[in-house]
């Protein structure tokens, strides 16, 4: 009761979204346009060698032939590619060499998000405490990543994807696209044409990465996308843990983020990735602006007994086209997907897993939590598919969805192949409103009507909540309470 | 994308490929390079004995495409139609029926589909059926091998009428059933019922569509289906609840036995809710023969292929025991128990 009562409270402290203002800040732009000279002004710009251009050039011809895809239940007037910035970095004075040169306003801008940046900061709670690396992307590019040093003696590779491309070209040569190819999806491959920054990690033979690791990805420009790329490799036997968080300015236009994640594990490692998406959802009531959120995650579970766990808390964007998948091609790898998605005013959310199945033993299993409420639209779309030689494969599939109000939509897509004699497969769907019952069980104990609500929608996502690290939970949980807030009644 | 103007066009290219997302695992394109020649004139005559000879009713028969037009039960009438749609040879037909329930009349339309050659195949039929109505519809698919076949039921319920069907079927080289309903709510009710057995290299696609357009409707959708040797079976189901139609309570299950590696099972079972007030679920199972089960039988003296077919029978014979007529119910058990012993 004390989260309820806790969330209760932070909502009335709140503004609607958080996260809408701006941070006046000096910045540099690519010229507005999409065309083989903005790809090399990136490029140029993160000082990066000729295979990397020659690699985005490619990208960037692949997809000036492709059209943008129709099959997603939402709608949204065509995107003029040519009316944006791809793009937007704070200017820097010779590359700050300590957090100290760090311009103040964007310093100013992580502490008004509560993201730690200090080290320090982060220490100096009670001895014990989980500690948390931060890699902060601001618009185009990372501005600072936290506990590299310490990171660096476990051997853990964390660091801006640019660093990587011009650090470790070996493994990003190595990995970049093997997970999702240039050509996989119009905005996967618009994506690896222009992408900007994002996270690296590399995690070697055998290490358990001493602590968790985290991006936090703003959008603050105005007139620009975000295009990050991110790249996780645990090697044999590694673990990692990695947390993504992401906000934006409120503004009356759309913004486009077209990301890319890619994780591999190799034999015997586990990544665990969580994310909590709070980008700016547009206007509850005219659903004027808000952030396009048209992203790629894919896992390859490579090796035998890898285990991907992607965990996500999606609250915001007026719309979002997200599938994080695993490709379990490991024998008796593990693919798990838990997922909250829960949309509000006019928001759009097409969003689910897919889970191939190709090594013998492979399981995977997949909890979807969908909420609609307001004059929001909310689809769980999936595949699992069992290939002939994933013998014994598993998996578990359940979404439910829960609609709060007259006006919202509620839908499940669940696409199933099996092609296997030996699988076993079951998936389970429900559609209900809040019961009548349980609302009046709690307002009968003197619960408002509103807390009544979040009580039962804190109870109905349980499952997921559950699998994120514990600071993530609770800040999950007053999420899901904010995002809800206005639609009762 | 058009299948009756395909075969009346003779034109190949309007035939449904995977590209169109309800048809992505039923493609005709990629199977058909021509449409084939019309369909000669059957004799209907000729056509011999059918699965439900002998059952009390009127008989009516599409021949290669050619049969009635249009079939009325008059208002608070009860009548047996047994509607046989047989097709020899190779070409291609298609063929349109009309039939109107009175309000509070009921039927019962006991179907086959016979024969197929190696040819196309497309029946169309519209039901209508008035306030109070009921019908129920019991299909029998034996198909040749090669046959491609298409059999589409429009089905439009009144306010306080009753539709329910069951299917079963052994596919053929290509075979799609569809169910399409205009359900108004009400105290309307639908049953989708079916059932599949596929060996060899055969397709079958139950697919449905339910538009629940009115409040407090009832749709209940059971399908089952055992798949071997290269056989694929597909089922689609969609349930959608439109705006306003509040105290909707839909249920659908589909589960799936998958016996072969070279076996293949697809199912889209989809939920589209634009109300709240609804209670809507699905669930959908594949999986193997449960092998402790096979163990506990043959422990018990039962060799295995009959431990087997007991299994099969069991699994499929719930989709029977939802069978109302009581006099179909036993021509389907029997018509099931037969193919039962010869997979």
């Amino acid at each position: 009761m004390a989260a309820v009562k806790d969330t209760v409270e932070q909502v009335a402290g709140l503004e609607k979204y958080e996260h809408g203002f701006v941070t006046e800040i000096e910045q540099e732009f690519a010229p507005k346009g999409l065309d083989r000279d903005t790809v090399a002004f990136i490029s140029r710009k993160k000082e990066e060698p000729d295979w990397m251009l020659a690699w985005r050039l490619e990208a960037f011809e692949r997809w000036s032939a492709m059209e943008s895809p129709d099959w997603a239940r939402v709608s949204f007037p065509p995107i003029d590619y040519q009316d944006a910035t791809y793009y937007a970095a704070p200017k820097a004075k010779d590359g700050p060499a300590s957090l100290d040169e760090v311009d103040p306003e964007l310093l100013k801008t992580y502490e008004k998000l509560g993201i730690p940046l200090r080290e320090q900061e982060v220490l100096a709670g009670v001895t014990g405490a989980p500690r948390y690396a931060v890699d902060a992307v601001f618009d185009s590019v990372s501005v600072v990543t936290t506990f590299k040093k310490e990171l660096a003696e476990a051997g853990v590779i964390f660091c801006s994807m640019s660093e990587a491309v011009r650090e470790h070209p070996e493994l990003v040569r190595k990995y970049l696209g093997s997970v999702v190819p240039v050509t996989d999806n119009f905005f996967a491959c618009l994506n690896s044409a222009v992408f900007s920054d994002g996270s690296f990690v590399y995690v070697p033979p055998g290490v358990r990465c001493p602590m968790e690791l985290s991006t936090y990805f703003r959008i603050n420009a105005a007139g620009s996308g975000q295009f990050e790329r991110t790249l996780i490799i645990a090697d044999k036997g590694a673990y990692v843990s990695y947390l993504e968080g992401c906000t934006a300015p409120m503004r009356d236009e759309n913004q486009l983020h077209a990301a890319v994640v890619e994780l591999v594990a190799l034999e015997d490692a586990e990544i665990k990735y969580s994310t909590v998406q709070n980008w700016y959802p547009g206007d509850p009531e005219t659903g004027k602006g808000g952030i396009y959120n048209f992203v790629t995650k894919r896992a390859d579970c490579r090796g035998d007994r890898s285990r991907v766990s992607w965990t996500q808390v999606e609250t915001g964007s007026a719309i979002t086209w997200k599938y994080p998948s695993c490709v379990l091609r490991g024998r008796e790898s593990v693919g798990e997907f838990y997922s909250i998605a829960i949309t509000n005013g006019r928001q759009q959310a097409d969003t689910g897993t897919k889970m191939i199945h190709l090594g013998a033993g492979s399981r995977s299993t997949i909890i979807s939590k969908g909420i609609s409420a307001g004059k929001s639209q909310n689809s769980y779309r999936g595949l699992v598919q069992i290939m002939p030689n994933a013998d014994h494969a598993r998996n578990f599939t359940q979404c439910d969805s829960l609609l709060i109000g007259k006006a919202c939509a509620a839908h499940t897509v669940p696409y199933i192949e099996a092609r296997n004699g030996a699988c076993t497969f079951e998936h389970e769907a429900t559609t209900t409103r809040l019961s009548e019952d349980q609302l009046f069980y709690a307002r009968q104990r003197g619960l408002s009507e509103e807390e009544a609500v979040q009580l039962l929608v804190n109870g109905f996502v349980r499952d997921v909540l559950q699998e994120l690290p514990m600071e993530f939970a609770v800040e999950a949980q007053k999420l899901v309470a904010i995002s809800l807030e206005g639609s009762v009644g | 994308m058009n299948l009756g103007q395909a075969i009346r066009l003779r034109d190949a290219t309007l035939l449904p490929s995977r590209r169109d997302e309800d048809w992505r695992w039923t493609d005709l394109r990629g199977l058909l390079r021509t449409i084939p020649e019309p369909s000669l004139a059957l004799d209907p005559e000729s056509i011999g004995p059918g699965p439900f000879d002998g059952v009390a009713g009127e008989v009516l028969v599409v021949a290669n495409g050619a049969g009635p037009e249009a079939v009325e039960v008059e208002a608070g009438g009860d009548r047996t139609l047994v509607l046989r749609q047989v097709s020899r040879g190779d070409g291609a037909h298609a063929c349109r029926l009309r039939i109107r329930v009175g309000a509070g009349a009921r039927l019962t339309l006991l179907e086959s589909h016979e024969g197929g050659g190696s040819g196309l195949s497309l029946l169309g039929v519209e039901l209508d059926l008035g306030e109070g109505a009921a019908c129920e519809r019991l299909a029998v698919c034996d198909l040749d091998p090669d046959a491609v076949a298409v059999a589409e039921l429009d089905v439009r319920l009144s306010p306080g009428a009753r539709f329910a069907q069951t299917l079963l079927t052994t596919g053929s080289r290509r075979q799609r059933l569809e169910t399409r309903v205009s359900h108004p709510g009400q105290g309307a009710e639908a049953r989708l019922d079916g059932a599949y057995l596929l060996s060899g290299r055969r397709h079958a696609d139950l697919t449905s569509s339910v538009r629940h357009e009115g409040p407090d409707g009832r749709t209940d959708q059971l399908a089952r289906g055992i798949v071997d040797d290269q056989a694929r079976a597909v089922f689609q189901g969609r349930i959608v609840v439109q705006e306003g139609a509040d105290g909707t309570d839909a249920r659908m299950a589909h589960n799936a036995l998958i016996l072969s590696d070279r076996a293949e099972v697809d199912a889209r079972p989809e939920l589209e809710i634009y109300a709240d007030d609804v209670a809507c679920a699905h669930g959908a199972t594949v999986g193997a023969l449960d092998d402790e089960v096979l163990f506990y039988m043959r422990q018990r003296g039962l060799p295995e292929r009959e431990a087997r077919i007991l299994l099969a029978a069991s699994f499929l014979g719930e989709v029977l025991d939802r069978v109302e007529s009581p006099a179909a119910s036993g021509r389907l058990r029997d018509w099931l128990a037969a193919r039962l012993g010869a997979a």
